[in-house]
């Protein structure tokens, strides 16, 4: 185990960065399959869910780059 | 007026505010003289391997002594961040000025393209787009007077848009003594945000004193039917929530941008990085590199449009919060 804790922050970067993309890919994962599945039962409402499976796609991404930002900071100071 | 003469003052500050990751040599004529010794410091201990290898390619980049004394991940954050461009400027306040002056010349090449009230070309596409905000964006969420916000919306789409867009072009910069590419996003800037953000906050706050008054505004932090005793909850949570709410804008659409930045060039610097193991790793790797680079630019094309739209939307639906309270 490093006890230097420049080399800590990047062990725990390279943590933080796989935790948060499974968290974010989960999440947008799990909206594309409801997305898909209610698209599949009305193909005439494909518009509407299309348009608010984007708007909450980006809220999940936001944050998840919120923590990608940590992760980031964590790696470069 | 005033908002775009605040913004620039706030830019203008920007290369003497020190971004925290620049190496530190383009730090000598700054104010924060502490921030390099440590950096410095901290990036002899850049991960094993790189150290070495890229003293003669980043030399070569570089040209100069300015680098050997950082990895590549100071290369990409001094790529990325805000740095002086042509002088004093900053490369961020130039390419936010120039999205600036695109989104004027836009609008008034759209409006003279209108015959008998009916556009042609440039004024067809901007029309589509103003529409689309002022019917299903405005009026949808702010209600039967969201068309007196379209104004305001119209500019944080356009603006996003093309300053997102912008940046994905590289203009050439002789810096430092040598060239480099100064085409950087302006929204990848936390003070341009910063400021989009803060208009949006001002926005919020105005539709709901305008509508309601200040006792009104103020009041409908504590919904009716309210048990008593949650009111000293309710309270700093909702006034939370008004400065957050323009927060979380501030960092996603800052976020996206930099994220989508630091990726191409990244791949784009694997280009140099393995051209200093040898020159024939440095030749094979080009047409991958390029190729991922590519992509994540089409990407980010994409992401500009979405990341638009949703900044204009979240401003959209919190103007409605506050306008017309739903409780």
């Amino acid at each position: 185990m490093p006890t230097d804790p420049k080399a800590i922050a990047y062990f725990a970067a390279g943590i933080g960065a796989g935790l948060t993309i499974i968290g974010g890919a989960a999440g947008i994962g799990r909206l594309a399959a409801a997305a898909m599945e209610g698209i599949a039962r009305q193909p005439n409402a494909a518009g509407d869910i299309r348009g608010a499976m984007i708007v909450a796609a980006g809220l999940i991404e936001g944050v998840t780059f919120f923590s990608l930002i940590v992760t980031i900071l964590l790696a470069i100071k | 007026m005033s908002a775009t003469l605040l913004l620039l003052a706030a830019l203008a500050q920007a290369p003497q505010a020190a971004p925290p990751a620049a190496p530190a040599t383009h730090e000598a004529a700054q104010p924060h003289a502490e921030t390099p010794a440590p950096h410095a410091a901290a990036e002899a201990h850049a991960p094993a391997g790189s150290g070495a290898g890229d003293a003669p390619s980043e030399g070569g980049h570089e040209a100069g002594a300015s680098q050997d004394d950082g990895g590549p991940a100071a290369v990409l954050m001094h790529h990325v961040l805000d740095g002086p461009a042509f002088g004093f400027w900053s490369k961020h306040l130039i390419s936010f000025v120039l999205a600036a002056l695109a989104v004027l010349l836009l609008t008034q090449a759209a409006r003279r393209s209108y015959r008998k009230g009916i556009p042609s070309g440039i004024g067809a596409l901007v029309e589509t787009f103003v529409v689309f905000i002022r019917d299903d964006i405005a009026e949808k969420n702010i209600g039967h007077d969201g068309h007196k916000f379209t104004p305001l919306l119209c500019s944080f789409f356009f603006f996003i848009l093309v300053a997102a867009l912008l940046g994905l072009i590289p203009f050439p910069q002789y810096s430092e003594g040598h060239w480099s590419f100064a085409g950087t996003t302006s929204t990848g800037n936390l003070a341009v945000t910063m400021a989009l953000a803060t208009v949006s906050f001002l926005a919020q706050q105005y539709a709901g004193i305008s509508k309601n008054g200040w006792a009104g505004h103020l009041s409908h932090l504590a919904p009716p039917g309210l048990p008593v005793f949650l009111l000293p909850i309710m309270i700093p949570v909702e006034i939370l929530g008004m400065f957050t709410k323009p927060f979380a804008l501030m960092v996603r659409l800052f976020a996206n941008m930099l994220a989508g930045h630091m990726v191409i060039t990244a791949l784009l610097m694997l280009i140099p990085l393995m051209a200093g193991i040898s020159t024939a790793f440095g030749v094979m790797i080009i047409p991958v590199a390029l190729g991922l680079s590519l992509f994540i630019m089409l990407l980010e094309l994409l992401v500009a449009l979405i990341q638009a739209y949703i900044f204009t939307l979240l401003s959209a639906i919190f103007i409605g919060m506050y306008a017309h309270p739903a409780h």
